[in-house]
């Protein structure tokens, strides 16, 4: 039984549509996460679940009840701001208590449920800090903390992580993921990073201009991407779209870009019945290309180095092959440098090819 | 907040806003009734005049005989043509005194620190004061040196009084302004007085004008000092009203009439600054 | 020229412009206020009275008696009960009346700019007009009688409101509340305003109904602004004395609705009884200094 489910939602402000139809279901446990760049529609996805907005036309129900007349006082829903809304004048433990004060839950039972959750979310050591004094993760924290000790049905997340700096994300992130795990709670979590939407959540819809383009898991999305814009946002580097176009020659199909030539015929089953000459898009992830000194392989193509970004464990080569840019993410070779020459191979398995047009991939 | 007001709340919510306007108006509306009634209308619930007649505004101006009959007390003897332009004399001036004083000394206090702790605590204290508290040695001060129902004293007074709310009203204003503007006129050579001409006044007119008008609204309506002061020659309208009240006994209709035109200029000017009012009146504490 | 040229060097160099700047301020302020100050503590040191046939410089010292004489004033002590009395109830009145409208204005709806712009012209009147048409509305064959009591409660429910001394001060108040509720309103309401939705929106996440969120989120947060207006208008209502010279006089009896500002100013302009004037003025003047440096102090570092 799905905890949370959301049918053909359309929100229209004034003449301005922001959400179009969008569609989904989350499990219980299940973190989703509404991926996409900003105006996409993500965020008011989320205030029509919470209730704040009513949607122009679309059913939500929550745990089987139909709750688009339910006021959000009443849908025992979770929502984290992205500003964390916490309130100012009140300590850490108000904050948390706010929620279990309007129940009117028994004065020793609600300290108790305080304190644990206080304890689950790691600001047992604040509790009398007036909520205007708080840092930012600190902010998101209680925050969350004051959320799930109402032990919502449902948790949404409105973009929790963008207000931190770069360096304290990735350990916010780290413990938002452990947090997760361990309170089980089925979650919407929107945000425009791709890196937070891969690592917290179990199923990713990426969102643009107010549908959504794709669903699926982390791996389905990352692999397998329906459309160009998902190739293209998922992925960091991003993804190799070279713009080529098909040709047939001597029994072989071959993608044509400028000088470029990849042979494709082994996926000649799949792409028969598409015209030659047709605009195409291929895509490969700079993962799967691999570079080497030496002509190891027998379709490697000749490269030239134009830039090397020093990573860690892996580095990134921008190539210039026969006109095309194409980048590379292969580990760090101390002989390969600016203006290197070396030979470029690409992953055939992990090819991508879309329709220009369309934007839909062919594979 | 989206569903909770249905029909039911709206209808309750303009309801409401109807009685607090009626309320409102009622006052206002009343005087402007009696003004335009005769005096057998006077003690007449009807609120439109039966017989509407202008005669209590004329008289006013060129004062008749007891209007409606000698069962009156007294008559207007004299027109108000006087006491009104004795209001926009004294108003008006102590208005420009107050903002040319008030603006220097509070640019010097915004960008040079100037005057120490006690000059602003006792601008405050200026306000804190009731006025009445200053009326007797006022009096002793004055008339040793002749300065009673004269215009020049009158509008020293205003001046001082007012002086707060100039200088706490334009020094918002001036903060307002980023002083880099005239750091940099000053690193040009220019001195702080014309850095004032070319630079912050032009900035601040809007703010200064605002100010100004808010100074002119409370001088206009001032009536403490300008009853104490006064005795036959600078009468301003609060004065002549109150004297109205006091001798002309139930002449209802001139008493609505003369309210009604002292009420006229510091409205108009209230709505030109609408947006200022609190700001006024709270010292530019809260904007 | 030398000398004006100097000057006008002179003028011109930042130093002097900070100088010059609080001077005419200084020079207004002490002329106006503080030398009438200066008189008014020598002044209450002394027995004097405009007619007493010698000038009041060479009025001769009386010591503390005028002060002594303050205490005992019967007149002077209802006076200040008066007043308190006056600011205890319009105060209060102004703050929730204020609220309740501030409340009502929340939101948006159709009309919105044009009735606040009504109920803000009551500030705007002078003193004395509101007064003045209180007076005319309270008057025994006025509308309140004629068109509000008559009607709903029969002939004999007409009030003469001025005859008695507590009826004609609730009319005092009642002016004074009309007048400045509109302040108050615009106050709260510009606090009410600035509350973040973020901070509403989550209230009603976690459960809170509307009465609730305004107890628990938005009146807390203008605390601050509410007590600064509050402060400014109960000194203000203390000063009260137009609206009371105009509607009554300090009447009935000559000296039932009598604030401490017509007291004040009757003992100087007309007993013309200088000196103790003085002594009363001076002892107010204390009072509300102290009062408000012990009260306020604290309280602007905490708001600040």
């Amino acid at each position: 039984m799905p905890k949370l489910v959301v049918k053909n939602i359309r929100k229209v402000f004034g003449t301005f549509e922001a959400v179009k139809n969008v569609s989904f279901q989350v499990e219980e446990k299940e973190t989703l996460c509404l991926l996409g760049p900003s105006g996409c529609g993500k965020t008011t996805t989320l205030r029509i679940i919470a209730g704040l907005e009513v949607p122009t036309s679309g059913e939500v129900f929550v745990d089987a009840v139909f709750v688009n007349d339910v006021p959000p006082q009443k849908r025992q829903i979770g929502l984290v701001f992205q500003d964390y809304a916490i309130f100012p004048h009140l300590s850490v433990f108000e904050n948390i208590a706010y929620g279990l004060r309007v129940r009117k839950m028994p004065v020793a039972q609600m300290e108790r449920k305080v304190h644990e959750t206080a304890a689950l979310v790691d600001v047992e050591s604040i509790l009398d800090v007036p909520g205007k004094k708080l840092g930012l993760s600190e902010m998101q924290r209680v925050a969350i903390g004051r959320s799930i000790a109402l032990d919502p049905k449902l948790l949404l997340l409105d973009e929790p992580l963008s207000n931190i700096d770069a360096k304290a994300r990735e350990r916010m992130r780290v413990e938002l993921g452990k947090l997760q795990k361990e309170i089980g709670i089925a979650t919407v979590y929107v945000t425009h990073d791709q890196l937070e939407a891969m690592t917290l959540a179990d199923r990713i819809a990426v969102m643009r201009n107010g549908l959504i383009d794709q669903i699926g898991t982390t791996g389905e999305i990352y692999d397998n991407a329906r459309t160009l814009f998902v190739a293209d946002f998922i992925g960091s580097p991003s993804m190799n779209l070279i713009d080529c176009e098909l040709v047939y020659s001597e029994q072989r199909a071959i993608l044509k870009s400028g000088d470029f030539t990849l042979d494709i015929t082994e996926f000649a089953e799949t792409i028969k019945g598409k015209p030659k000459g047709e605009e195409l898009v291929f895509g490969i992830r700079p993962e799967d290309v691999s570079i080497d000194i030496k002509k190891t392989d027998p379709t490697a193509i000749e490269a030239e180095v134009r830039l090397v970004e020093l990573l860690g464990a892996k580095s990134i080569y921008h190539l210039k092959i026969r006109g095309l840019t194409v980048l590379a993410k292969d580990y760090p070779m101390a002989e390969v440098n600016f203006g290197s020459k070396v030979w470029a191979t690409f992953n055939k398995d992990k090819l991508h090819l879309f329709d220009k047009k369309t934007e839909e991939a062919i594979f | 907040m989206a569903r909770t007001k249905g029909v039911a709340g709206k209808i309750v919510r303009y309801l409401l806003l109807i009685v607090v306007c009626a309320w409102t108006l009622a006052p206002v509306a009343w005087m402007v009734s009696l003004s335009f009634k005769g005096p057998t209308e006077w003690y007449a619930p009807n609120i439109i005049p039966a017989q509407p007649i202008v005669d209590n505004y004329i008289n006013l101006f060129i004062p008749t005989n007891p209007i409606g009959g000698s069962h009156f007390f007294t008559s207007i003897t004299e027109p108000i043509t006087k006491p009104l332009i004795n209001s926009l004399i004294v108003a008006g001036f102590g208005t420009l005194f107050a903002v040319l004083v008030g603006f220097l000394a509070a640019y010097g206090v915004s960008r040079y620190r100037a005057g120490g702790t006690f000059t602003i605590f006792f601008t405050l204290l200026t306000r804190m004061l009731p006025g009445a508290t200053f009326v007797a040695p006022l009096m002793v001060f004055y008339s040793s040196i002749h300065f009673i129902d004269t215009y020049v004293g009158l509008i020293l007074l205003y001046t001082a009084v007012t002086l707060t709310y100039a200088i706490w009203l334009m020094k918002g204003f001036i903060d307002e302004i980023p002083p880099e503007w005239e750091e940099a006129a000053l690193l040009e050579g220019a001195s702080p007085w014309t850095v004032l001409r070319k630079v912050t006044i032009p900035l601040t007119k809007g703010g200064l004008a605002a100010s100004a008008l808010f100074i002119f609204i409370l001088n206009w309506s001032e009536f403490l000092f300008a009853l104490v002061i006064s005795v036959t020659q600078v009468t301003t309208l609060p004065v002549q009203i109150s004297k109205y009240v006091s001798a002309v006994g139930r002449m209802y209709g001139t008493q609505a009439s003369i309210g009604i035109i002292a009420t006229i200029p510091s409205v108009a000017l209230g709505y030109l600054i609408q947006k200022h009012l609190v700001t006024g009146f709270t010292f530019g504490r809260i904007r | 020229m030398e000398i004006t040229d100097r000057l006008a060097q002179w003028m011109g160099k930042t130093e002097s412009f900070k100088k010059l700047s609080t001077l005419p301020l200084s020079l207004v302020l002490n002329f106006v206020l503080i030398v009438p100050f200066a008189i008014m503590i020598y002044l209450s040191f002394t027995k004097w009275e405009p007619l007493v046939g010698y000038d009041w410089w060479r009025a001769p010292t009386a010591g503390i008696p005028r002060f002594i004489e303050a205490f005992g004033d019967v007149r002077l002590a209802w006076a200040l009960i008066r007043t308190a009395t006056f600011v205890a109830v319009v105060l209060p009145l102004e703050f929730l009346l204020g609220l309740g409208m501030a409340l009502l204005f929340l939101g948006d709806f159709r009309g919105k700019k044009a009735f606040t712009s009504i109920i803000l012209y009551p500030m705007m009147m002078p003193w004395v007009v509101v007064g003045l048409g209180f007076y005319l509305m309270f008057q025994y064959f006025g509308p309140v009688n004629l068109l509000i009591l008559r009607p709903v409660f029969g002939e004999g429910a007409m009030i003469d409101w001025f005859t008695d001394p507590v009826l004609a001060f609730s009319v005092i108040m009642v002016a004074d509340i009309w007048q400045w509720t509109p302040l108050m309103f615009l106050i709260i309401y510009a606090g009410l305003a600035a509350v973040p939705r973020r901070l509403v929106e989550a209230a009603e996440v976690l459960g809170a109904s509307p009465s609730r969120i305004l107890r628990t989120v938005r009146l807390p947060l203008i605390k601050p602004l509410v007590v600064i207006a509050l402060i400014i208008r109960g000194l203000e209502a203390f000063k009260v004395f137009d609206i009371v010279y105009i509607m009554t006089g300090g009447g009935p009896g000559g000296n039932l609705t009598e604030v401490i500002s017509l007291y004040v100013y009757k003992l100087a302009i007309v007993y013309n009884n200088t000196s103790y004037a003085c002594a009363v003025s001076l002892i107010i003047m204390v009072a509300i200094a102290l009062i408000t440096r012990l009260a306020i102090r604290p309280l602007e570092v905490k708001v600040e």
